[in-house]
């Protein structure tokens, strides 16, 4: 195991119906990671990010926590998810939803209030979820995972929907985060948004991993100088 | 609170005025007999003549609407996605099933409270109402709607979408109409098997009987629904696993219910003492230790089975120790068949070797009869004399509070909660401004 490494993921594989959706996938996440996971549209990312959690049962694999291994419904304990494209309690006021949070995790009305700060959240609190745009929908969904004290966070698609100025603030934000102490795992298709936030990446494609590691690490693998992230991925791939 | 829940509230506060107004136009017209006679008096009973059928209203409810509204407090979050947040949070699955059934619980309660608005209209008219009847078949629906809400959460956990669940549920609701209905035209299997419906156990509770084993199947009922819920609601289990814990569960809830039901405790809380022989009678029947074994030749469809079941066969499965009821086979006989038969109609009793045959259905000549085949003599005790509750009333006018008021304050009431921030008396609202000084 390497120093500072937190989670170790081997041969995760998971089928539907005879469908290999993930073949044998590892890899391992460290403290103050963020690991992008890098991959066409059915790539098998969303899956990834459930099986890992345990929302979905994996076919095959192993997580392992600090040398032990992780039961599916434990991971939550280390984890926490933030699915892409949904509308939790669309007839909630979005401040409903946070002070929810607050109370079952324990947390202070100041924590709730710095996330909401940070998310620039304070003027749609008092709005329906369904009602709030894309953008701001999203941000309330961060402010979530943000508020859970989970060491790990799994974020789908954290971008989608934000306009490129809110992107750039919410990737300075898991910056921070990551600064802070937590390791973010992220699942981008977005290559320049992966490539302007990742430490590492985890390219994939139909399941399977064909790249891993840093810029530098990929670079070597894929045998090309550039050090443009689309290129290295085109490369691999 | 969803739409779904304020609808029925809604549906349910004009359906049980309609009831209402019926039964007591309907009882006001008997009781104008009754007033002359006293002997008709007799039959003028409050928990039959309004209690049941205006309540009847919420049975309706319970089985078309509730299911919506239970459906939709698991099948949303698995729409919306906000399932998988819950699934992440610090509780256990059988955790979530129960705080979603005490939110289903409030519903209810919720929604039994403007239906039970009849009761005191129904004594400011000079109605009588027996406290331990009503309670009782309070009890019964409260029992009902939980198992109602059950099954529902059940169809929900196992279904991807709302709908689909919807049908699942209400296609088990009714096959417990469909069960019944084909009960009373058909014997055997399918007779007794009719025993074990909903319906069946609701029945008891309107019949004014507190059946312990009752209370108890439809308790256990809930719980093991609520258990299998909260085995396929996770996503995160192997189908082969839950599938395992499924048949685990129904093995021992079939093994508890089995147990269950040899409890033989019965309170009879109707004022008229209904579903009771006289005292005397029940003691020596209770002392029956032997088999007592019953023919009988009658077609389910016949009303003298009916009201054979309802006068003495109820009676005697609560009192006899060792009751075995045969229902013979009576295929193309019958009232009206054109093949007769000279047994039709008979019923046989056999104790200890010693046979007694009758045909009639009445208490008072049956109870004789099995006395003597168990050589007992038996003096009936006095009982007080139920003189009943004739009233001649007019509802009609209280249309308006059915119909007009009580629809009116239910929306209003919709339309509060509706209101952002107004659910807990503003003290979120008032948080939230001064946490982040934004205008609400």
């Amino acid at each position: 195991m390497n120093r500072n490494e937190l989670l170790r993921v081997e041969g995760l594989s998971k089928s539907f119906s005879g469908f290999s959706a993930l073949r044998h996938v590892s890899f391992d996440l460290r403290e103050r990671d963020i690991l992008g996971i890098i991959g066409p549209n059915g790539a098998g990312k969303t899956t990834l990010l459930e099986c890992l959690l345990g929302l979905l049962p994996a076919s095959s694999g192993l997580v392992l926590w600090k040398t032990h291994t992780l039961a599916a419904h434990t991971r939550k304990d280390v984890m926490f998810y933030l699915p892409q494209d949904i509308v939790p309690y669309g007839e909630q006021p979005a401040f409903r939803l946070m002070g929810l949070y607050r109370e079952v995790y324990g947390l202070s009305c100041d924590r709730e209030r710095e996330v909401v700060a940070r998310l620039k959240l304070q003027n749609v609190l008092n709005r329906r979820i369904g009602e709030l745009s894309r953008g701001y929908r999203r941000r309330l969904l961060l402010a979530l995972a943000l508020l859970t004290p989970k060491p790990i966070l799994l974020l789908d698609e954290p971008f989608d929907g934000l306009d490129p100025r809110q992107t750039v603030e919410v990737a300075d934000l898991l910056r921070e985060e990551s600064a802070s102490g937590r390791t973010i795992v992220l699942s981008i298709h977005q290559l320049a948004d992966a490539a302007r936030i990742c430490s590492r990446y985890l390219l994939l494609v139909e399941g399977k991993v064909v790249g891993y590691g840093t810029m530098e690490e990929l670079r070597t693998q894929a045998g090309v100088e550039s050090t443009n992230l689309e290129a290295i991925f085109f490369a691999l791939t | 609170m969803g739409r779904a829940f304020w609808a029925t509230m809604l549906a349910l506060t004009v359906l049980v005025g309609y009831s209402f107004i019926q039964a007591v136009d309907l009882y006001s017209q008997a009781s104008k007999s009754a007033l002359e006679f006293p002997e008709l008096a007799r039959g003028m009973v409050p928990l039959e003549g309004i209690l049941v059928p205006t309540l009847g209203a919420l049975y309706l409810a319970s089985t078309l609407l509730l299911p919506l509204i239970a459906i939709r407090a698991i099948a949303r979050d698995k729409e919306t996605g906000a399932l998988k947040l819950l699934l992440q949070m610090p509780l256990t699955p059988a955790l979530l099933v129960t705080i979603k059934v005490a939110a289903v619980a409030i519903a209810i309660t919720a929604l039994f409270l403007p239906a039970l608005s009849f009761i005191p209209i129904w004594l400011y008219l000079g109605g009588h109402v027996h406290t331990p009847e009503l309670l009782n078949l309070l009890a019964g629906h409260a029992l009902y709607a939980l198992d109602i809400v059950a099954i529902a959460f059940l169809a929900a956990s196992l279904s991807d979408s709302l709908s689909t669940a919807a049908i699942f549920a209400l296609a088990f609701t009714l096959a417990f109409w469909v069960l019944d209905f084909a009960a009373t035209a058909s014997g055997g299997f399918l007779h007794r098997l009719s025993f074990y419906s909903l319906t069946a156990a609701l029945h008891q509770f309107e019949q004014g009987l507190f059946s312990l084993a009752a209370v108890l199947a439809m308790l256990l009922a809930a719980l093991g629904l609520f258990a299998l819920t909260a085995t396929w609601l996770p996503t995160g289990f192997a189908v082969r696993k839950k599938l395992f814990v499924s048949s685990v569960i129904i093995l021992l809830f079939s093994l508890a219910a089995f147990g269950l039901s040899r409890a033989r405790v019965y309170i009879d809380v109707t004022e008229n003492r209904r579903n009771s022989f006289n005292p005397a009678d029940e003691a020596a029947l209770r002392r029956m230790q032997s088999p007592l074994f019953v023919w009988i030749y009658l077609s389910p469809e016949d009303s003298r089975l009916k009201e054979m079941e309802a006068n003495v066969l109820g009676k005697l499965r609560r009192t006899v120790p060792r009751l075995e009821v045969h229902y013979e086979d009576t295929t193309g006989h019958g009232l009206f068949s054109s093949v007769p038969d000279e047994r039709y109609g008979l019923i046989i009793y056999q104790y200890e070797g010693k046979r007694g045959e009758s045909r009639s259905n009445s208490p008072r000549e049956i109870l004789p009869l099995l006395h003597e085949l168990s050589g007992t003599e038996v003096k009936p005790e006095k009982e007080p004399d139920y003189r009943g509750y004739p009233v001649v009333a007019d509802a009609a006018g209280y249309g308006v509070w059915f119909y007009g008021i009580l629809p009116v304050l239910v929306v209003l009431s919709w339309w509060r909660v509706w209101r952002i921030g107004t659910l807990s008396t503003n003290r979120d609202r008032r948080r939230y401004f001064d946490v982040y000084s934004t205008k609400f």
